[in-house]
């Protein structure tokens, strides 16, 4: 039994390490641009988006929300989210309204507050399952477009943009400075419970100092990237509408876009008519 | 050299600061969103905050620029990378970090002065809970229906959320917000500034005191974020109306039905015809 708690322990340890969460990310950043949603054009996608983000927050009626929350689920399977992701989601939606539903029970509450909180858990449920098909499934370039499509900042697209391409970069620079600072160090023992303490506030300290150099770090690079767009005109490029046109002539409405558009509204009509009929 | 010179930051320094933070703290709160919290009764120890990045660089350079980089490194790293985009209540979270990392920024004078650096340090952490607080209490009562009327929901709403804003500002607050700071501040002051072809932030070069029109900013921006939650509200009424203002739903419905099935046939003919027309 002791052997197995060990394996376990040391399997969650090996789960949670620096690589592990790194491949993650890529997996979801990169990892799955041939599903049948990274395919579909982003204005569609964000419209889609629009609406169960929106629309769940104002209706409390169960078959529909149901409904919305079962059709958004057969969105992010057929996105092929990374596992951790999900998982973070479950983690985050029941531990939020769980918590709410166990207080409560100690302020005289009873059976009859766990109905309001479903509804609150399917909403929030609906909401984000919804954002993880269109911001995970969508390759991060076509995402930026169609946010720009609809006159968001440039900014902000050109902030997606530089985050996906430079996110590995930085978490291997970020890595790279953590274990550098370790080898140095000294590591306290982490044996008994202060041990584990001493090494808990160890660990901080040097996630904290590991941060003096990477601040300078990327100080430089970050020069070195405005310097590089001011070359390409960049500041004058965002506000011209020429460029925009240019950037976004590649957007176009195919046959499978107004196909996921109809079946996802003859779905949402089907739990309207359950819901006017229950 | 010139640009050396110059007391407030130029565009292209200010799109340099934008850049930094929101790389740094971006990938920070990518991490913290990783990685699991754990908790020991109620109180939940997570590693939270980093907002001690955003925070050194605001003292140091120009705080808008910081502020605004914290915010959406924040909403692209971890909320859109991650799929996490929560819609409404991103638009709160962006605009409470900006508020708090700005008002830290604008409090430092001389970052020499270490008494100030811990006082903004913990001034810009505070309000950034204090505002999280106040939204997340206004967010149940909106999505909750009859919010007073089910029992023990009210009471155990304020007792949560509370004491979740006491939990942090004392954990996180002290040991993630004010002594990173007061360790990183005086260690990269006249040392990044370089790196970016800036001077130094002097007496003679801050942005001077926090003043009314800031304050009334900030109020205007957080009014913002509340109204967001506040169209939720009355948006909900519109929708009602609506549907006893089109009488019978069930007819509505089914015509609704019948139009989409229609819609999704004559769709999946014309790919077919498509795609046949496209190998010949």
């Amino acid at each position: 039994m002791e052997k197995m708690m060990q394996k376990l322990s040391d399997n969650i340890l090996d789960k949670l390490s620096m690589d592990f969460l790194r491949n993650q990310v890529l997996k979801n950043a990169y990892g799955n641009d041939d599903t049948f949603i990274a395919k579909l054009d982003p204005r569609v996608l964000l419209v889609w988006y629009l609406f169960f983000a929106l629309v769940p927050w104002f209706v409390d009626r169960l078959p529909f929300l149901l409904g919305a929350f079962l059709l958004v689920a057969v969105t992010t399977v057929m996105a092929r989210v990374a596992g951790l992701v999900l998982l973070l989601f479950v983690v985050g939606v029941f531990s939020q309204t769980g918590y709410l539903f166990v207080v409560s029970l100690l302020f005289g509450g009873n059976a009859e507050t766990i109905v309001p909180l479903l509804i609150l858990t399917l909403k929030v449920a609906t909401v984000s399952l919804a954002s993880v098909t269109v911001f995970s499934g969508l390759d991060p370039d076509r995402l930026s477009n169609g946010l720009m499509w609809f006159g968001c900042p440039e900014r902000l697209s050109f902030s997606i943009s530089y985050a996906y391409r430079m996110l590995p970069m930085l978490m291997e620079e970020f890595q790279n400075v953590l274990l550098s600072y370790r080898l140095r160090g000294n590591a306290p023992d982490s044996s008994g419970f202060t041990g584990k303490v001493r090494y808990l506030i160890y660990q901080i300290r040097v996630i904290i100092h590991a941060f003096y150099p990477l601040m300078l770090n990327t100080a430089k690079r970050s020069r070195t990237t405005v310097e590089a767009l001011e070359i390409k005109g960049y500041r004058n490029a965002a506000v011209s509408p020429e460029v925009k046109k240019l950037k976004l002539a590649s957007l176009k409405v195919g046959y499978d876009d107004m196909l996921f558009v109809a079946v996802s509204f003859l779905w949402m009509a089907l739990t309207i008519l359950a819901t006017t009929i229950l | 050299m010139e640009t050396m010179k110059r007391p407030a930051a130029t565009q292209s320094q200010k799109l340099m600061i934008f850049v930094l933070t929101m790389a740094l703290y971006g990938m920070a709160t990518l991490f913290t969103e990783l990685i699991p919290s754990f908790q020991v009764g109620v109180v939940e120890f997570s590693v939270e905050y980093f907002l001690f990045i955003p925070l050194v660089l605001s003292m140091l350079f120009d705080p808008i620029s910081a502020a605004l980089g914290a915010a959406t490194g924040e909403l692209v790293f971890s909320e859109i990378m991650l799929g996490q985009f929560g819609g409404l209540g991103e638009l709160e979270k962006f605009i409470t970090v900006t508020i708090g990392v700005y008002l830290a920024g604008r409090m430092v004078k001389d970052p020499k002065n270490h008494k100030m650096v811990g006082i903004a340090a913990l001034t810009g952490t505070g309000v950034q809970l204090f505002l999280g607080m106040l939204v997340d209490i206004f967010k149940v009562q909106f999505a909750v229906q009859d919010f007073e009327a089910v029992p023990g929901l009210p009471e155990s709403v304020f007792a949560t959320e509370g004491f979740a804003f006491a939990n942090d500002l004392l954990f996180s607050g002290i040991l993630f917000c004010m002594l990173p700071t007061l360790y990183l501040v005086p260690k990269l002051y006249g040392k990044i500034e370089p790196l970016l072809g800036m001077e130094p932030r002097s007496e003679k070069t801050a942005l001077g005191a926090i003043n009314g029109k800031v304050i009334l900013a900030c109020l205007g921006a957080f009014a913002v974020a509340v109204a967001a939650e506040m169209l939720a509200e009355s948006g909900m009424s519109l929708i009602d109306w609506e549907a006893d203002w089109a009488g019978s739903g069930t007819a509505l419905a089914a015509g609704m039905v019948v139009a989409a099935a229609a819609a999704v046939i004559v769709l999946v003919i014309m790919k077919k015809r498509a795609e046949a027309g496209k190998q010949n």
